[in-house]
């Protein structure tokens, strides 16, 4: 009692000291000027540069008839780069969305990734003069007719890129209903199997992953013209002159232009790339966000703190029905359905379960089964947990005494009767405290179907951090909420555990 | 009213009962006596169907159970072992309470679910059944809010609830404090006096004595004897009947305290 009464508040001393690390992690990181970075790479003997591979064709990605080397056009590009500067290039792998942050964190020199040159980032990194025009391509599905523009896409599913600019294009069209993804294969892949009526991406994009699939076409001309730029330290000044002048020869030399033409890429505006006229690219907004209060992020945050509750709440639901019919299809029938039971157990807690996400949302479509990213979530979250739940209630049935089934048996009970009123109601009280357990551990976990295109609490805050680079703030703020709802459900569990104590024994 | 013939039974490939034969007719009262590990209480498992065994056969007030070697007996087989259970209540060492449930809830839970009996006429059975075991005011307890001694005599009730033909008594003191050993004999004496066919497994030979009709003396799996208490206590005819007997009686006969 005393160990569990000192638990409490220091577990919140240790909550309130965690602000003041992360702040001097920040400060740290940031006060490690490069005085000289361009030197600095030349001394080391090579140009670290950090990129997305993953869906990341046609800029940086695996090679398919070797997937051990990456390829793209901006491998080739940071090559030609590097070579200018009189060093090898090599690739760090980073997820896009956190390409920037990972950036100012030094894991990298700098970032040739697709970024779009946008004052959120203006205000956060350098960035070089651009080196691609992009444009924004709206793609449906063969069959589409009634979409042609963005002036179309009121009340429609569009998919779009996390922190890209075409979501916040998509987010000034107003009342569309935006489906935000991480990767740039699901949208589309989601788009073919109708689960979006649209996805607005980059250009090069859409070249490489929409226009080879048969069942999607282009919607209308390209949209809102913008430039990619090189992303680099605020303090790398040298840096950026370097790397300038390196696409300045490359430009004039026609290297870029054989670079863009390989791979298809070459278009009359990339001419603009001679004169770049500084005026950032189209979607020019976020401005606000970046200054606006935290408190303006509250909506979006609770919004989706309210869909973590839900996909918990169902699927713990879900979990703790389905357990306790494996449980007992495993320790009271036979045959069959037994080995079904204890198979579905062992399978189910013995793969991740982001693969079962994926499994459930984008393997079952290829047999024609195709589910709504809710349905997914609380079935993948659902029949996960029920494997462990069905564990959870087997140690609790473990725990009743015998005599209590053979007590029942001779009062002419059935064994199903006596299973029903007299063996699960004690095995289910002796399972209490792990359910509830899990039930905080699926809480957390339910921050995994966000790679199925669910916008719940943890996909909120990277959606907000990517647009507004506030990665610090609202990551607290996130946190806060989660331990805000996390930590009454404990204490809720603890009281319900109690109050099942006193009445038994 | 209970009949067991050439009974057979073993754990495995250790041998229990090699052929037991017993006959009890109906009001009649038998006391099982013998060593640990005797037998006694699996016999009267045997006859309630809780341990399957492997030759011979039971027949309870009519219904026949034949060998149930099964590890999962057959349809006919189980509705032959729950009909035997229906005639014969048990009462268990360990009292097997549902601790989960009030005394009423432990009392009418058959009753009303395997009888069907309206919850009212099993409460009112319940009632009348705890004045006899003089529990009435523990109705509503828990219990785990009970002594030892209270939850054998709500036991005792609740398998009296089911208004079973005869009764078996599984070492029904053995787990009990010596303060409470009397009040659970005088609530199985007092049924004996109404007549109830009653099989008991027990170590206090006192009591055996005073209200068995014959005492049955276990060892090693074997019926060594049986007899009248008379017979049985005074004159014993077996030495290992008597060598238990000196056992347990020079323990019984010393000085309290």
């Amino acid at each position: 009692m005393i160990g569990s009464r000192g638990t409490g508040p220091a577990y919140l001393k240790y909550l309130l000291i965690l602000p003041v690390i992360f702040l001097l992690l920040f400060l740290s990181s940031s006060s490690r000027s490069g005085s000289d970075a361009a030197a600095k790479v030349r001394e080391r003997g090579t140009l670290l540069w950090g990129g997305d591979a993953e869906g990341g064709a046609p800029y940086v990605f695996p090679d398919p008839k070797n997937v051990d080397v990456l390829i793209g056009f901006e491998v080739e590009l940071a090559g030609a780069i590097a070579k200018v500067m009189g060093v090898p290039a090599r690739f760090v792998q980073n997820a896009w969305d956190s390409l920037i942050p990972a950036l100012e964190r030094g894991d990298f020199d700098l970032v040739i990734n697709g970024i779009e040159i946008t004052p959120e980032r203006t205000a956060k990194v350098l960035f070089s003069r651009p080196y691609y025009v992009y444009t924004e391509q709206l793609v449906v599905r063969r069959e589409e007719d009634g979409i042609r523009g963005l002036a179309d896409l009121a009340g429609k599913r569009v998919g779009t890129l996390m922190g890209a600019v075409s979501q916040t294009m998509l987010q000034q069209a107003g009342g569309v209903d935006i489906r935000i993804y991480s990767g740039v294969v699901e949208p589309y892949e989601d788009l073919a199997l109708g689960r979006l009526d649209a996805v607005f991406l980059d250009l090069p994009i859409a070249a490489y992953y929409a226009r080879p699939n048969p069942l999607l076409k282009y919607a209308g001309p390209p949209a809102g013209e913008g430039y990619y730029g090189i992303a680099i330290r605020r303090e790398d000044a040298s840096l950026k002159e370097a790397v300038d002048g390196a696409i300045d020869r490359l430009l004039r030399s026609g290297e870029l232009r054989r670079i863009y033409e390989k791979w298809g890429l070459w278009n009359e505006a990339q001419e603009k790339l001679f004169h770049p006229d500084r005026s950032p690219g189209a979607g020019a907004s976020g401005r606000d966000a970046r200054d606006a209060p935290l408190v303006t992020f509250f909506p979006a945050l609770l919004k989706g703190a309210g869909i973590t509750v839900l996909v918990s709440v169902v699927s713990m639901g879900l979990a703790v029905a389905l357990g306790l019919l494996l449980c007992l299809l495993r320790h009271y029938s036979g045959g069959p359905l037994r080995i079904a039971a204890s198979s579905y157990i062992e399978i189910f807690r013995g793969t991740p379960l982001l693969i079962q996400l994926y499994l459930l949302y984008y393997g079952l479509p290829n047999v024609g089964i195709t589910l709504s990213p809710l349905l997914a979530a609380f079935l993948g979250l659902g029949m996960n947990y029920a494997a462990y739940e069905a564990e959870l209630y087997r140690a609790g049935i473990e725990a009743i005494p015998k005599g209590q089934m053979e007590a029942a048996l001779s009062l002419g009970m059935s064994r199903r009767l006596a299973l029903r009123r007299i063996v699960l109601p004690q095995a289910l009280r002796v399972a209490v405290p792990g359910v509830t357990n899990d039930f905080i551990s699926l809480f957390k976990d339910s921050s995994l179907v966000s790679v199925i295109a669910m916008v719940e609490l943890t996909k909120t805050y990277n959606i907000l951090a990517a647009t507004t680079l506030r990665f610090l703030e609202l990551g607290l703020v996130a946190a806060f909420l989660y331990f805000a709802m996390s930590y009454p459900l404990s204490l809720m569990a603890r009281r319900l555990e109690e109050r099942l104590a006193g009445r038994t024994r | 009213m209970i009949s067991v013939r050439g009974l057979h039974k073993s754990f495995g490939k250790q041998p229990l009962f090699r052929g037991i034969d017993l006959e009890i007719t109906k009001g009649e009262v038998v006391a099982c006596i013998g060593p640990s590990g005797s037998g006694k209480s699996t016999f009267l498992r045997c006859i309630n169907g809780l341990e399957p065994f492997q030759q011979g056969e039971i027949v309870v007030g009519g219904v026949e159970l034949h060998s149930l070697n099964r590890e999962k007996p057959g349809r006919a087989d189980r509705e032959a072992i729950r009909k035997v259970r229906l005639k014969v209540g048990m009462v268990f060492q360990q009292f097997n309470l549902f601790p989960h449930m009030t005394v009423l809830d432990n009392i009418i839970e058959a009753p009303t679910r395997v009888l069907r009996l309206s919850r009212n006429d099993a409460t009112q059975r319940a009632v009348g059944l705890l004045r006899r075991v003089n529990l009435e005011r523990k109705i509503d307890s828990h219990p785990s809010e009970l002594s030892g001694g209270e939850q054998q005599r709500v036991a005792i009730a609740r398998a009296l609830a089911m208004k079973p033909e005869a009764m078996l008594f599984d070492e029904p003191t053995s787990s009990l404090d010596p303060e409470m050993v009397g009040e659970v004999l005088s609530v199985i004496q007092a049924l004996v006096e109404e007549g109830m066919t009653t099989l008991i497994a027990t170590h206090e030979m006192d009591f055996a004595r005073e209200v068995a009709d014959r005492i049955v003396v276990f060892d090693q799996g074997e019926i060594v004897e049986a007899g009248t208490p008379e017979e049985i206590f005074r004159h014993p005819k077996k030495d290992r009947t008597l060598m238990f007997l000196r056992r347990v009686l020079r323990r019984n006969a010393l000085p309290p305290g």
